[in-house]
């Protein structure tokens, strides 16, 4: 075991530094943010001929990821790497298409989840790998992984950071029971200790692009981004018309049971009302769909569906229930149109 | 709550037994700990719920407990910030974890020679399981039980197994763990470690289904589907601890044993029977818990000190649970003689008596006549 007081921990994190290197491969890093402050890169300077490259470059990783559903591979030098990360975030802002952004965030979680992998499994300085854990997993989330003292391929983590993150996973392998646990730590390859953040890592992401701010775009880029979103758009749009013209047999009963006035379960309306919100109706749309309910109360539901529409309360907006907890709540009246779909969102996509 | 409806006068004797216990042994309550951010709740005799309520100190409880005389009282294993907010304005911030081990869920084979049946229309009591009464022809039956010594040591096992797995496995020191008899026929385990108090509802079902051996796959000890059935490739993390481990003692493997699991799984038929047999072992292992009880993170629990109304015994700390008799040292009613009306066959034993009483007229102390009236089984004359 590791141990480390917390002040010799400290004077030992600062002893060591990240190379420039894993400033390529991980550009979200603070380090990275800094390393553009330290060389007063101002905005303007995006129209300078020399840059057009990696705004060229910017402009391709975002369409690969975006028409291809897959990552960028491509691994330059750290120079180019950060300020292509820049890059892509002003003009995934610029797009303004919210799944143009969740794709590109999962996607670049992906590329650097790729990457740690495979220094954490070829590093052989024991110093360094440490440093990659404390920077990624516990600097940016608070998330403190060790080495195994014994077998040094094995990372152990906390049963409740675990549990926190291995809950959103639905395969079996990710249930505590399928994994080494011992007073209090679930013991982990790699493969899964990386995998454990890739939503934090994607919404890392997501939130640095939301969260930004410019008056106006350089020209540049501008140009870039107007290609991009007139692609984009039409690939966003038919989906959204498609789903609302068709409902998926669980979404037409409950329809059909709110329609002649009577009582639908809790579960019943949450289904109801997610599915709704996910194709687009609005709150008051979806609100209205419970006017005949017995029990209906104007204001309450209008309460009710704003939460669930992340408007409220925890500013998390609900996904709709999957088929299987549809099923064991006996809302689930599939149909040979369901045809192996495990979410009713996902009802005549594959058409 | 009461088992069947009580007499006006057998209610105002467990009334009354309740408003001196809590006079006389108000120091039991125990206060929980960041009172001011939980919600509470208390049952009143012959009425409903009343929720959403806060004290700020034990001093504010216990003049609620000596007004009102609640037959139940509750406290949120949860923490708000707006505790007595409606349900969804609360603002939850955490709740402890809890662990129910009940008799009911232990399947015990005594159970039914001390269980009874009781008519809740016209108070008919059977001792043998019946779906409809056999006096009015209603299918309104409570079932009551009365706890046997071997109900106790089973209980008592069950918890140790708990404890053994949350502290072996799940690294929870033991001054963490606090044992309480839940007043009637189970234990409670309140964990305090804050670093479970964040964990939401799935992550605690996940750890239930850890704690009963559900949803193992046998891929974990290292058996896997390939193209000629089943092939053995250990797990890079080993076999050395938690699941693992208790899975290849049973099995009588280690990491070494490729040769001996591969005939093993032979054996029994192949990959899909093996899968069976070891998912029904490991369930077999694993403890019996209310998962209900531990994955809801609003739930309201039995205040700790305070009466069981199904019972009159009090929720109470064990801090042995070896030595802790729960009727004994949870029996803390008073002894002043009742007469009373028994209506069934019954034995029972409470702070070291025993009582075998038939169908008939007697007087019995304050404690036993309360335990009857709870359980539906006596009324007061």
């Amino acid at each position: 075991m590791y141990f480390y007081s917390s002040l010799g921990y400290l004077l030992w994190i600062l002893s060591i530094k990240l190379g420039t290197g894993d400033l390529a491969k991980y550009p979200f890093l603070n380090e990275a943010s800094n390393y553009i402050r330290d060389t007063h890169f101002d905005f303007e300077e995006l129209n300078r001929p020399e840059i057009e490259h990696i705004i060229y470059r910017a402009a391709k990783k975002i369409d690969v990821e975006i028409t291809k559903g897959i990552i960028y591979e491509e691994l330059e030098k750290y120079e180019v790497e950060i300020l292509t990360f820049l890059i892509t975030l002003i003009m995934v802002k610029s797009i303004g298409l919210e799944l143009v952004l969740k794709k590109h965030s999962l996607l670049e979680a992906i590329r650097a989840e790729k990457f740690l992998i495979e220094d954490l499994k070829r590093e052989k300085n024991q110093q360094k790998r440490r440093l990659l854990l404390f920077k990624i997993f516990e600097d940016l989330f608070k998330f403190k992984v060790d080495i195994d003292s014994e077998n040094h391929q094995l990372f152990k983590v906390k049963v409740t950071d675990y549990l926190e993150r291995a809950v959103q996973f639905h395969e079996q392998e990710w249930k505590l029971i399928n994994r080494l646990v011992h007073k209090g730590y679930v013991y982990l390859d790699a493969d899964e200790t990386v995998r454990l953040i890739r939503s934090e890592l994607s919404t890392l992401i997501y939130n640095r692009v939301k969260s930004m701010t410019f008056s106006s775009l350089p020209k540049a880029i501008k140009s870039r981004v107007d290609e991009l979103s007139i692609k984009f758009k039409p690939m966003y749009e038919v989906r959204r018309i498609y789903t609302t013209t068709d409902y998926p047999p669980c979404i037409k009963h409950a329809l059909d049971v709110m329609a002649i006035g009577e009582n639908l379960s809790h579960s019943g309306r949450v289904m109801l009302a997610t599915y709704m919100l996910a194709i687009g109706k609005s709150v008051e749309e979806v609100s209205a769909l419970f006017h005949k309910a017995p029990d209906y109360n104007e204001e309450t539901t209008r309460y009710q569906v704003e939460h669930l529409a992340g408007s409220r309360g925890s500013r998390i907006k609900y996904s709709v229930p999957s088929c299987k907890k549809l099923l064991n709540e006996n809302l689930c009246f599939a149909t040979e149109k369901c045809n192996g779909i495990i979410n009713p969102i996902q009802f005549g996509r594959n058409k | 709550m009461i088992n069947t409806n009580p007499t006006e006068k057998s209610l105002s004797i467990v009334k009354s037994a309740f408003r001196e216990y809590y006079f006389k042994h108000s120091k039991n309550i125990e206060a929980p700990l960041r009172i001011e951010e939980r919600e509470f709740g208390y049952m009143q005799f012959g009425s409903g719920m009343v929720r959403h309520i806060v004290f700020r100190n034990v001093g504010e409880i216990l003049a609620v407990l000596v007004r009102d005389i609640p037959s139940d009282v509750y406290c949120s294993n949860a923490y708000y910030v707006f505790p007595s907010y409606p349900m969804q304005e609360k603002q939850w911030k955490g709740a402890d974890l809890i662990f129910d081990i009940d008799s009911k869920d232990l399947c015990l084979s005594c159970e039914p020679t001390h269980s009874y049946f009781i008519c809740i229309n016209c108070g008919k009591i059977s001792e043998s399981k019946s779906e409809i009464c056999l006096s009015c022809n209603t299918r309104r039956i409570n079932r009551t039980s009365i706890p046997c010594n071997k109900c106790i040591h089973t209980l008592k096992k069950e918890v140790e197994r708990l404890i053994d797995l949350l502290s072996g496995d799940l690294g929870i020191k033991e001054d963490a763990i606090q044992i309480y008899f839940s007043g009637n026929n189970g234990f409670h385990v309140h964990i305090s470690d804050t670093e479970f108090h964040k964990l939401g509802s799935q992550a605690r079902a996940d750890i239930v289904g850890y704690l009963m051996g559900n949803s193992v796959m046998v891929e974990s000890i290292g058996v896997r589907k390939g193209p000629e059935g089943f092939f053995i490739k250990f797990p890079k993390s080993g076999l050395a601890y938690g699941w693992r481990k208790r899975i290849a003692c049973e099995l009588g493997i280690s990491q070494s044993s490729i040769l001996k699991l591969s005939k093993m799984v032979q054996q029994k038929g192949g990959y899909d029977e093996f899968r069976t047999e070891l998912i029904k072992t490991v369930r077999d292992l694993g403890v019996r818990i209310d998962p209900h009880v531990t994955i809801d993170i609003h739930r309201v629990f039995r205040m700790a000190g305070t009466l069981n109304s199904k019972s009159g015994l009090t929720k109470k700390r064990c801090h042995d649970l070896k030595s802790f008799d729960p009727l004994n040292d949870a029996c803390l009613l008073g002894d002043k003689e009742i007469d009373m009306e028994i209506k069934a066959r019954v034995k029972l034993r409470l702070k070291g008596q025993i009582f075998n009483l038939k169908k008939q007229n007697t007087r019995l102390p304050m404690y036993a006549a309360v335990y009857l009236i709870c359980k539906g089984l006596a009324s007061a004359n």
